[in-house]
């Protein structure tokens, strides 16, 4: 009995934090610093292409 | 006891080496507020600001002087190394507890939080040396509280790395002057507050004399609000002593559903914590610790009440000073040690119950919540994720602060307009422009903050009257200046008419300096206003020189490293 409920509280704890940092290090590989650099190139290329202004000009000190 | 204390040393030295593993690569980290630079020149205008806000006094004094003796990238790991370091250890050695594991518990706690994470993030070193030495702090006024010798230099040595930045300075100053009054003992408090006061004096004196005013755009209210992280709101994040105002600079793991109900659990934690706190301190002091915490809560919560937020607009349009609460995020410390120590308090409270049952389990339990701020924040590991990464500056600097080392005199005007800066050579990462630190001379660089589409307007009034000049189409030679600086990092930013009649003076791949022939080199004039924050400076140093003899002094004369404790008993003796 005093194994059993050791090794349920272990997997338990373990379960969680396993799900908690897995989730978190997904939502950090899916927006990485790489993907934010990317995407505004993308936008400064098409707004040249378009003739319009760079919308990185000047660089914006962050967006909430 | 030295065994807990190495394993406490231990613990902490591997969370800082997890956070900070990129800057074991060679190079600069440069990120949002944080610039480092090979050399920092002593300038005036880092010293005392003539046209602009102290946000940076004194800390860019430090700074010049350390990298006169060591290198700047040696600076930035010695500050963030530290500053990690040392909020682990400080928190752990705070915790009232005989317990190891609730020590550890608190230093990563600590070391972990989402605040430490967001100013990371956002570059804001100097408010994070504070958050380091805040639990130290608190300590050492705890100390003064119970009539140790030689508390009131350790709580003046502790506020010390505070006080290099106006926020830092005002949370120490709050810190002792809330907590070090005691009935009787009024000599002590008395020293620490004035002692703490005068260690603020560099950036209030610097406040004073500038021409910037004093006011702030009250549209930085709204811009540097507390923001939500996720669908639980602004107040929630705070709470979890996260919700700084930039997307960019909080972890994209703060984002997840999940994150409130961890905020819940280490919620209830604290609450059952801070019942033991109160038995192992005192009511006053527990009582005290709590209003401050308070106090840093509702700060930080300002800008997102809509009443409470007109109030600020207000003040921060007519009060000078005010635009300090602007970005109120910053206020939370003393929140998140509080937070963490009723935490770890907790923790041992539900171990030491689940203990009487199944002493395995309590470990499991005990080593649950030490791995739970890890766990729900993973991506502030390897430095954010990645996001901290060391860079090199490209050659180009230091031919352009040569050139102007060779002919001094005169300001010069970086263009194109914009105070932050997003370098091909820095993996496009937004940067406040260095300039200012690295080169030998006084640089006007735009001071509007541009927040999404929200563009907060600086305090410069020589600014002011450039940005005003070029926007009407006059070319830069028309303002005044010595030296423009093309900071060619994006093509085709600056009007090739802006530079008319600028004599081009080097040409490289990333910066191009003109020189203005209309304008002849001036010697920088000191004002006498500006001596007033040397000798600020000044006053500062010596208290921070009293504390170290009145701390150390002691030690030295005997010629022997005896412990505090026997110390303290030769005193009482």
């Amino acid at each position: 009995m005093h194994k059993a409920v050791t090794l349920v509280v272990t997997g338990l704890t373990a379960a969680v934090l396993g799900m908690l940092s897995l989730a978190g290090l997904a939502a950090a590989t899916t927006a990485t610093e790489e993907e934010a650099v990317s995407k505004a190139e993308e936008l400064v290329e098409k707004a040249k292409q378009a003739n319009e202004p760079d919308p990185y000009t000047p660089a914006i000190y962050g967006s909430r | 006891m030295v065994r807990d204390r190495l394993l406490l040393y231990g613990v902490a030295a591997v969370v800082t080496a997890i956070v900070l593993a990129p800057l074991a690569a060679p190079g600069y980290v440069l990120r949002y507020d944080m610039v480092f630079v090979p050399r920092q020149p002593l300038t005036w205008d880092l010293v005392a600001p003539a046209q602009g806000l102290p946000r940076a006094v004194p800390m860019d004094a430090v700074v010049s002087v350390l990298t006169q003796l060591v290198p700047g990238w040696v600076v930035q790991r010695i500050a963030l190394g530290g500053a990690v370091l040392l909020a682990a250890v400080g928190a752990g050695r705070l915790v009232p507890t005989e317990r190891a594991g609730v020590r550890l518990l608190a230093a990563v706690g600590y070391a972990w939080t989402p605040y430490l994470a967001e100013r990371l993030l956002i570059g804001q070193w100097g408010l994070l040396v504070c958050y380091a030495a805040l639990p130290w702090l608190v300590r050492a006024v705890l100390e003064l509280r119970a009539g140790r010798a030689g508390a009131v230099a350790r709580v003046l040595l502790a506020a010390a790395p505070a006080a290099i930045t106006p926020t830092g300075g005002l949370i120490a100053f709050g810190v002792v002057s809330l907590l070090a009054p005691r009935r009787g003992r009024w000599r002590g408090s008395t020293v620490a507050v004035v002692g703490v006061a005068l260690l603020n004096a560099p950036w209030v004196t610097a406040a004073l004399v500038t021409d910037a005013g004093g006011t702030s755009d009250p549209a930085g209210v709204a811009a540097f609000a507390a923001r939500g992280e996720n669908w639980a709101g602004p107040l929630a994040a705070l709470a979890g002593t996260g919700g700084i105002w930039s997307a960019q600079a909080t972890p994209a793991s703060r984002g997840l559903p999940l994150v409130p109900l961890v905020t819940l659990v280490l919620l209830a934690l604290a609450a059952a914590g801070f019942g033991l706190l109160r038995r192992r301190t005192s009511p006053d002091v527990s009582a005290r610790l709590l209003v401050l915490a308070g106090v840093g809560f509702l700060l930080a919560a300002l800008g997102t009440a809509p009443g409470a937020a007109d109030v600020l607009r207000w003040a921060v349009a007519q009060l000078p000073g005010a635009g300090l609460l602007r970005d109120g995020q910053k206020f939370l410390a003393p929140y998140a040690l509080l937070l963490v120590v009723c935490v770890a308090l907790g923790a041992e409270r539900l171990v030491t119950r689940v203990e009487r049952m199944n002493r395995e389990v309590a470990g499991v339990v005990l080593g649950g919540a030490l791995l739970l701020p890890v766990a729900a924040m993973p991506d502030l590991a390897f430095g954010g994720a990645g996001r901290l990464w060391p860079v090199s500056y490209p050659a180009d600097w230091q031919v352009v602060a040569g050139r102007l080392a060779a002919d001094p005199g005169g300001e010069v005007l970086a263009l194109p307009l914009s105070g932050y800066r997003a370098y091909p050579w820095n993996d496009g990462r937004t940067v406040l422009d260095p300039a200012p630190r690295y080169l030998p001379a006084t640089v006007l660089v735009d001071d509007t903050l541009r927040v999404g589409d929200v563009a907060v307007t600086g305090e410069n009034p020589r600014l002011r009257e450039i940005r005003h000049l070029l926007g009407a189409g006059r070319p830069a030679a028309e303002t005044g200046v010595r030296w423009v600086l093309v900071q060619r990092h994006r093509v085709d930013q600056v009007d090739p008419a802006t530079l008319t009649g600028l004599e081009p003076v080097h040409q490289g791949a990333f910066l191009a300096l003109y020189r203005n022939p209309a304008v002849p080199p001036s010697p920088v004039l000191a004002a006498p206003a500006r001596w007033v924050v040397v000798v600020a400076l000044a006053i500062a140093v010596v208290v921070v020189i009293a504390a170290l003899f009145r701390r150390y002094a002691g030690v030295l004369l005997r010629g022997n490293l005896r412990s505090e404790v026997q110390t303290l008993e030769d005193w009482h003796a």
